[in-house]
């Protein structure tokens, strides 16, 4: 019946197993046949008991919603009677793994496809090394953004090559969108009907959900003005969006934005391809005209080698693996004619959303949103270059239209009215401490709040300052420090205000304040946590690891969260 | 005695202000804004600061949610005018690194420097300190900057003269020693009677007090327009004492009849060095306990003296001194021109006045002044002083330097342009006004260059063009660029719009009067046409504008 390498297999595994291990076999392939049989549907309630007793459940987090997903299933799970090891993947000793029997991960995906920085070694590590991982049972479920091109990457690679590895998937890979909740509970119930049967592999249960849409806002431009002052290196502008209907988000949320593709570049395509602007065409199963298509929904610039490579079979040319911009692909690789853009236009991808952390409250902006956008500004060959997004949106005049959506950010969210809030966002981080503030000002939270705030110069930098000066005369603000970094030879950055009230900071850290940090991951938030981790030892009496274990533990309780990018 | 009940809120803070304390180090610290406390911003002028903001950006600021750019305004005091080469070179490197860059001599004989940040006002002091310059006292109810004749060639006593000044200014300083503490972080005394002030009490003067010592017959520091002036009286070449005058004043305020500008009067004359110093010493605690403390604006020594009436005031001066002064003696002014160009003093050593307009030492597509000075500066060979009338003087060069000078200033166009510019523009003085001084209602040294511009064509058109008619203009009536004893004054009423005021005299005994209310620029070129016309047809041989206004009575005497 099998064929003769299955068969090989089979008996290999057959002489290999121990007794016990034979019974279980013969369980679970009875239970497979059952549940074919069945044709299992939606997942049922569970009443039986697990048969399986433990389980690993690891989570690889950027903004805490795959920590969030994954504490509340252990939690559930323990309630069940199973022995739960919950980890963060970065911590999670990579050489147990081999050991595993059942594992399953909670992922998210970032950017282009990639895996949190903190699941980048795990990532990594299960691509490079030649692991035997036949013992263990998985499952994954990848958290993501359907409007990024690569769409829950980072998990669908680890299921992938978790599986590859010899790793039996039991319950099959659940993608979801921003809107999680529902898609990631209806795996986990599959998980928990899997281990109640015994740990059966479930390979034939139901295809995984698809997620569910997100709902879209459409605004309009009310003030779009540039924070920093003349004489200034950068460029932040504050935005302001009214929308007509009311937008659920909460301090701490993100909204998502498509920008639009430069005009001169749109022309330039359409020019050198000397396609008819009118023509309509599909793309991603929505109609537009070609120079519409082209402007709002595709992205044509820096075209990752996927998208080259399918570009290279259509004109049938051979063209290197390289990233390139479509123009300069359209002049070294021209199409044909018109006729033969068109068939590249499905190739394409649509144009990712970016996200930017909203700096209005709810409570003190009603029906607005706004976030603080710093101009992309870099040098390719000594030719000034924008970022797209941060471009776009910088040259948004008022009454224009703006289509967003929220991106829930669970983590990052406001502790209960009474707790202190230490805000550590220097530059565009300051965008959702305003928010903090604006809605603790509003609500007339009694939790004190201090900020440390931080950029180049403080003549021209300072970011919402005249609304800082009113946070801290009205006692909003208990504390406000700055870190002007080019006001002096020596660079001073937030660490070192930090450092600077180390005193205090211990002390109000030591009566349950929560520490929040928005701003770039590198160095910025890197820094600080060294600052605290010294903080620690020096002010609380704590050894180097104490220290760092106390920081640790910080995060796992909540207390030190991070919007870091 | 003025009533306690009634002070202005001014009294109150320099009282409470522990020594002129109050909390200027806690603002100094204030991270989140550019400021000083309220309190602190009068504090901070007795130390020589005004905080000012950049009155161009408010608007613009206020839309970017960042709060008003505030700066600081550092005036030295220079008793006298006078500096070596290395303080020049101190002061240029400070303006290079903390300020605008430019460097402002004032029409009382100082620099003053614009645009220090909060967190730059530190350093700027303690550099200004390593080179011996302070500015103690350069603003507030104290006794300002003396100024003294800055021309090194009437005399063999000048520097007789010029003695009096830096000894009047120590006289004038306060004992507190809060300066070295805030600015220069030395540590606090223990011993408080070290600070004891018998001339200031805790309470300094009620208003700004100035002091000017001329030298006639040049009066170049308009030694009547301060509060105590001394005129200094020699006979066969030697100093034999002062003639002393009180009252003299500028300021007026717009539509407060109450208010006035005044020359000072003479009360008689006075000899001997600690005569000297007692009677302005005793004029100063006069001022102290008769000056109004309630009213800003009737607060200086002139309207005291008129309140008491000359007699009553000389009478308790007197009194205080423990001797009369006796009959004035006489004297004669000619002018209050400064000598441009190359001159030889009774010592033989050459000195050298470069025409700055309105004080204002930068580079330009005209002449680079910094540059000159600065090169001059580094050769450590001569001393700087500064005029009344807002120019410097490269003073003290022996005979085998000056071609190395000369060369210099011809380089960077000093001679140029200071020998082209035309005798209207050398005598005109302008005050700061915008975009810094919070009281201006009008422009001032931004506008006057370019009507100056269109002034000089008319003075042609009528063959007036060697005439050094003074002019002077401020942005607001308070009159920093003296400009009631000048022959014609825009004072600034609104935006764009001045009064024209005539009919003083050359010399700054005789104040002008208005003559046309609010005209703005193109009406003042008008007014003047028909003017000047008349003025070059009519005139007497040698009659000034200033006397030809008034003999005709174009504003009435």
């Amino acid at each position: 019946m099998l064929a003769e390498h299955r068969l090989k297999a089979f008996q290999d595994l057959i002489t290999q197993s121990s007794r016990e291990e034979l019974i279980w076999m013969n369980g679970f392939i009875a239970g497979l046949v059952t549940s074919e049989a069945n044709g299992t549907g939606a997942p049922e309630e569970m009443k039986a008991a697990p048969r399986v007793s433990k389980i690993s459940i690891l989570f690889g987090t950027e903004t805490g919603n795959s920590k969030k997903v994954a504490t509340e299933f252990a939690t559930q799970a323990k309630k069940r009677g199973i022995n739960v090891k919950l980890s963060s993947i970065d911590q999670y000793r990579i050489t147990d793994l081999v050991k595993e029997e059942y594992v399953f991960l909670v992922i998210s995906t970032q950017g282009d496809g990639e895996p949190p920085v903190t699941a980048k070694k795990f990532y990594d590590h299960i691509h490079q090394q030649p692991l035997g991982l036949d013992k263990m049972k998985f499952s994954v479920l990848a958290l993501g953004d359907s409007s990024y091109p690569m769409f829950c990457k980072a998990g669908e690679d680890v299921d992938c090559q978790l599986n590859k590895l010899g790793a039996k998937r039991i319950v099959p890979l659940q993608k979801c969108d921003t809107e999680y909740a529902e898609e990631a509970a209806t795996w986990f119930s599959q998980v928990m009907k899997t281990l109640s049967d015994g740990g059966s592999s479930n390979t034939a249960t139901a295809p995984a959900k698809k997620p569910k849409g997100k709902k879209n806002y459409t605004g309009v431009i009310l003030t779009n003005l540039n924070l920093n002052d003349r004489g200034s290196n950068k460029q932040t502008h504050h935005i302001e969006i009214t929308v007509d209907e009311d937008v659920q988000y909460e301090p701490g949320d993100s909204i998502g934005l498509i920008p639009h593709n430069r005009k001169e570049l749109v022309e330039n395509i359409l020019t050198i391809t000397g396609v008819d602007p009118d023509t309509a065409i599909e793309f991603r199963k929505e109609r537009y005209t070609i120079a519409e298509a082209l402007t709002r929904k595709i992205n044509i610039i820096h075209l990752p080698e996927r998208v080259v490579k399918q570009y290279a079979s259509v004109i049938h040319q051979e063209i290197p693996d390289t990233r390139i911009d479509l123009i300069d692909l359209l002049r070294i690789y021209p199409v044909k004619d018109a006729a033969q853009f068109e068939q590249v236009i499905p190739i394409l991808e649509p144009i990712a959303p970016r996200l930017y952390s909203v700096s209005s409250s709810p409570e003190a902006h009603s029906g607005e949103v706004h976030i603080t956008v710093a101009r992309d500004r870099f040098s390719i060959n000594g030719e000034t270059k924008y970022g797209l997004c941060s471009d776009f949106l910088s040259q948004l005049e008022p009454d224009s239209t703006i289509d967003f959506y929220v991106h829930k950010n669970t983590q990052f969210k406001l502790p209960a009215a009474n707790k202190d809030v230490i805000m550590i966002g220097p530059g565009t981080g300051i965008a959702p401490f305003r928010s903090f503030l604006a809605e603790r000002d509003a609500t007339g939270a009694d939790g004190r709040n201090w900020l440390f705030f931080g950029d180049q110069c403080f003549v021209t930098d300072f970011l919402y300052q005249t609304e800082i000066q009113n946070w801290a005369d009205t006692g909003v603000l208990t504390n406000v420090h700055l870190a002007f970094s080019r006001d002096q030879q020596s660079k001073i950055y937030v660490q070192h205000r930090m450092l600077e009230y180390a005193a205090e900071l211990w002390q109000w850290i030591n009566e349950g304040a929560y520490v929040y940090v928005c701003g770039s991951r590198t160095p910025m938030s890197a820094d600080v946590e060294n600052a605290l981790i010294q903080i620690a030892q020096h002010h609380g009496g704590k050894s180097a690891t104490e220290a760092f274990s106390f920081v640790e533990n910080l995060k796992e309780e909540g207390r030190y969260l991070l919007d870091v990018y | 005695m003025s009533e306690k009940n009634n002070l202005s809120s001014t009294e109150h803070i320099k009282m409470k202000s522990d020594g002129l304390r109050g909390t200027l180090k806690e603002s100094l610290k204030d991270q989140i804004t550019g400021a000083i406390r309220e309190d602190d911003r009068a504090l901070v002028k007795f130390h020589g600061m005004y905080q000012q903001d950049d009155r161009d950006r408010r608007a613009e600021r206020s839309e970017k949610k960042l709060e008003w750019l505030y700066s600081f305004m550092i005036r030295l005091r220079i008793p006298g005018g006078f500096i070596t080469s290395e303080q020049w070179e101190a002061l240029h490197h400070v303006a290079g690194a903390y300020t605008t860059g430019v460097i402002k001599v004032t029409t009382r004989q100082t620099i003053q420097l614009h645009g220090i940040l909060k967190s730059n006002v530190k350093p700027t002091i303690k550099t200004f300190n390593t080179a011996k310059l302070d500015s103690i006292s350069a603003c507030g109810d104290v006794n300002r900057n003396v100024i003294c004749a800055a021309h090194p060639k009437f005399s063999a006593v000048h520097e007789e003269i010029f003695g009096y000044a830096k000894k009047l200014s120590q006289l004038g300083l306060p004992k507190t020693k809060a300066y070295y503490e805030v600015w220069l972080d030395e540590k606090s005394l223990t011993d408080k009677k070290e600070e004891e002030d018998p001339l200031y009490q805790d309470r300094y003067l009620p208003r700004k007090f100035k002091i000017g010592i001329a030298i006639p017959p040049n009066n170049d520091v308009d030694v009547f327009a301060n509060d105590c002036g001394l005129v200094a009286i020699l006979e066969n070449d030697k100093l034999v004492g002062f003639n002393i005058a009180a009252g003299g004043g500028m300021g007026a305020t717009h539509g407060n009849a109450s208010t006035y500008p005044r020359l000072g009067t003479v009360l008689g004359f006075v000899s001997g060095e600690e005569k000297v110093l007692k009677a302005v010493y005793e004029m100063i605690t006069v001022q102290r306990d008769f000056g109004n403390r309630s009213d800003r604006k009737l607060s200086r020594l002139k309207y005291t003296l008129d309140n008491m009436g000359v007699e009553a005031f000389k009478a308790e001066l007197e009194k205080r001194c423990g001797f009369l002064l006796e009959p004035e003696r006489p004297y004669q002014f000619t002018g209050r021109t400064d000598f441009y160009g190359w001159h030889k003093n009774h010592e033989g050593k050459w000195y050298y006045t470069a025409f700055v307009e309105n004080g204002r030492v930068l580079d330009d597509e005209q002449q680079a002044l910094k540059t000159a000075f600065l090169e001059i500066a580094q050769l450590h060979k001569t001393n700087f002083r500064f005029t009344c009338n807002q120019n410097v003087i490269i003073a003290d060069v022996n005979n085998e330097d000056k071609p190395e000078i000369d060369a210099i200033l011809r380089k960077y166009r000093i001679i140029d342009h200071t020998s082209n510019a035309s005798p209207l523009r050398k005598e005109s003085i302008a005050c700061v006004a915008f975009n810094t001084c919070p009281l201006a209602l009008a422009e001032a040294q931004r506008v006057l260059p370019g009507l100056i511009s269109k002034m000089e064509p008319l003075l042609d058109k009528y063959g007036l063009q060697d005439d050094n008619i003074s002019v002077r203009m401020t942005g607001c009536p308070n009159g920093c660029s003296r400009p009631y004893a000048a022959e014609i004054a825009f004072i600034g009423t609104a935006y764009g719009y001045y009064n024209l005021q005539i009919g003083g005299n050359r010399t700054g005994t005789r104040l002008n009067k208005l003559y046309k209310e609010s005209l703005n620029e193109e009406g003042i070129i008008q007014e003047l046409d028909g003017l000047f016309k008349i003025y070059s047809g009519k005139r007497n041989e040698g009659e000034t504008f200033g006397d030809f206004a008034k003999r005709v009575k174009w504003v009435e005497y």
